[in-house]
């Protein structure tokens, strides 16, 4: 099955190393993915929805343009914004139209409603099977305590991210773990915000959701944590050291993104999937790797 | 059905530390939570403490955690929570507690349902009579009419948990019920007093509060047409919060400039350009990131193909808000 691949802005811009490292992961796995390079940011839920819905749209008619069906994100809040922009296309045919004849239109296009948008770990534990991961597993990542941190985005509204039949998305990335050998780490913070969309609006209160969440992990023993969202990265890597200094405290918690620790686990070693870009020290980590590898 | 039911006692008057009571309880399949606090009460210790007052999930006096969950005991068969036989009652968190299970609404809900005035100041003189408004102009604001201010959705939202000072998804529900309204004359008024710092703004918008409103009102939603109307009125950010009109405005620009997000000039834009002190707050974050090419630098952001047609969708969905 051939995906359209939507990268999203982050990780083309302050977490340069999540793009090589999903392609790479997609690669290994023998994933068809063709990036759609002429559309927009999704609004990541800060532009209003007059705004994002068009635009969005316009993405799902590219998608149908290139005869695919399938658009893959490797973003919890692209994936959110665009799952809940694709319910009320869906859902609302007369919006849908409305859209298509006062935005797509003057670009020939239209966006029929057939388009899924599936995030990457989405794809892997609905499409590819979480069994046919297992060939390509170099190696198990035995004794890596792996706290997964998951983004609102993925998992709520519930409703339309999880609905009946979708349930087990809530418990996808512990499934995940478990195939790869981790130990999955239960933290507070799980399904909870990281805090990135007030970090503008409210420091104090984003800081305090980075150190709470860090600092949970931390403290049910931990090596890491594991996103499939950057922003989440964004604010639990590299806004650690302002949280740590506001909470009067030194957590030090590496943050991982789901593509480098998929990676890690098919052989690619720590400067491949580029953890030399974090702000948090991934040591603790590559430390643990090697204890598993020579038990 | 024989179940266990262990609830919070606390009783400030006897100076002794909150603790959980054991009863056991003996009630058909049908009955409710509400029922059993109710049977242990009558039956085996007056001194138990709860509100609870219409028993059909209109009043919401009856919000309690119930087995971990923010639930209205009234509308919870036991049956349906109980967990190895053991049904657990607790007052709803993040909230002072005046005795067993009866805390104090004041500063948790009321004091912020007051602060976003959510009644209807007319914009015209009020009719002698009904003022009558058409059923399909109400239609949209109906679902947040139908608030029954039980504060579950504050009881679960993550922003409270951290910050009692947040205005809070039931209030901002009350908002919306009132920006919405056609008879309402303080409409822009309404949406400046919410994007003051603590408003809604200040929420994540991570959909928690859908989760847990026992009515299915969906406040997430409501508090996002909020958001949307404000940003179609202009008003984006109340008197004493410009960074939100900043942040928003950069975001706008970013996108319609060159198809997608600039992340260093949102940084600058969103501290202000001649904010020094906010500037130089950013600069150990990217000192740090510099030598780690995280730094996306500023400005000289290429644009993205199909960026013209993006500006083009912006600009005529612009048009439309005005």
């Amino acid at each position: 099955m051939k995906y359209a691949f939507y990268p999203g802005c982050v990780s083309r811009g302050a977490c340069p190393e999540l793009y090589p490292a999903s392609v790479k992961v997609a690669e290994t796995l023998g994933i068809e993915i063709e990036e759609v390079t002429d559309v927009g940011c999704t609004g990541a839920g800060v532009l209003s929805r007059d705004l994002s819905d068009p635009i969005n749209a316009r993405t799902l008619a590219k998608v149908e343009a290139m005869g695919l069906s399938s658009l893959m994100t490797i973003c919890s809040t692209c994936q959110g914004v665009f799952t809940q922009a694709n319910h009320r296309f869906k859902n609302e045919p007369e919006y849908r139209q409305k859209i298509n004849d006062e935005y797509l239109a003057e670009e020939g296009l239209e966006y029929k409603g057939t388009v899924e948008v599936k995030h990457l770990l989405w794809v892997l534990m609905e499409d590819y099977g979480v069994e046919n991961l297992k060939p390509y597993i170099k190696r198990k990542l035995t004794g890596l305590k792996v706290a997964p941190f998951y983004g609102c985005y993925i998992r709520r509204p519930t409703s339309i991210i999880a609905p009946k039949g979708l349930s087990g998305r809530k418990t996808y990335l512990e499934d995940l773990l478990d195939v790869l050998g981790a130990e999955s780490v239960d933290s507070s913070g799980k399904s909870k915000c990281c805090g990135f969309p007030i970090l503008t609006v409210n420091e104090e209160n984003s800081m305090r959701m980075v150190s709470d969440h860090t600092g949970d992990a931390k403290t049910k023993g931990a090596d890491c944590m594991v996103t499939p969202c950057p922003l989440c990265h964004l604010n639990l890597d590299a806004n650690q050291p302002t949280a740590e200094k506001r909470a009067g405290t030194q957590i030090g918690m590496p943050i991982i993104h789901l593509p480098q620790l998929l990676g890690l686990a098919f052989g690619f070693d720590e400067k491949e999937m580029e953890l030399q870009r974090h702000i948090v020290s991934t040591e603790a980590v590559s430390r643990q790797l090697e204890v598993s590898i020579r038990s | 059905m024989e179940t266990t039911f262990k609830v919070y006692r606390f009783d400030p008057e006897n100076g002794s530390k909150p603790d959980f009571a054991t009863y056991q309880v003996d009630l058909p399949d049908s009955a409710t939570v509400m029922d059993g606090l109710r049977q242990i009460r009558d039956e085996q210790d007056p001194s138990l403490a709860f509100r609870a007052s219409c028993e059909r999930g209109s009043c919401g006096d009856c919000a309690l955690r119930i087995n971990k969950k923010g639930r209205l005991g009234c509308s919870l068969k036991i049956a349906k929570t109980v967990k190895n036989g053991v049904v657990t009652v607790e007052p709803i968190r993040n909230i002072p507690v005046l005795k067993d299970l009866v805390y104090d609404l004041e500063g948790f809900l009321w004091k912020k349902i007051k602060s976003v005035q959510p009644w209807i100041t007319p914009r015209e003189p009020e009719p002698e009579g009904e003022y009558v408004v058409a059923e399909e102009q109400l239609a949209e604001v109906r679902k947040a009419m139908s608030c029954v201010m039980c504060g579950l959705c504050d009881e679960g939202c993550a922003v409270i948990k951290i910050d009692k000072d947040f205005v809070g998804p039931a209030a901002l529900t009350k908002a919306y019920r009132a920006v919405f309204d056609p008879r309402d004359g303080q409409h822009d008024e309404r949406l400046t007093l919410v994007s003051e710092p603590g408003g809604v703004w200040d929420c994540t918008h991570c959909f928690e509060a859908n989760g847990h409103c026992p009515l299915g009102l969906e406040p997430t939603d409501r508090l996002f047409e909020v958001r949307d109307e404000a940003i179609r009125q202009g008003i984006r950010s109340g008197t004493r919060n410009p960074k939100v009109q900043r942040h928003y405005d950069s975001f706008l620009n970013s996108v319609k400039r060159s198809g997608w997000l600039d992340e260093g000039r949102l940084a600058i834009e969103s501290e202000g350009l001649t904010n020094v002190a906010g500037l130089a707050k950013l600069l150990p974050t990217v000192i740090r990131a510099i030598p780690k090419g995280k730094a996306p630098l500023p400005y000289f952001h290429h644009k993205r193909p199909g960026a013209e047609a993006i500006r083009r969708i912006i600009d005529k969905a612009q048009r439309s808000e005005v």
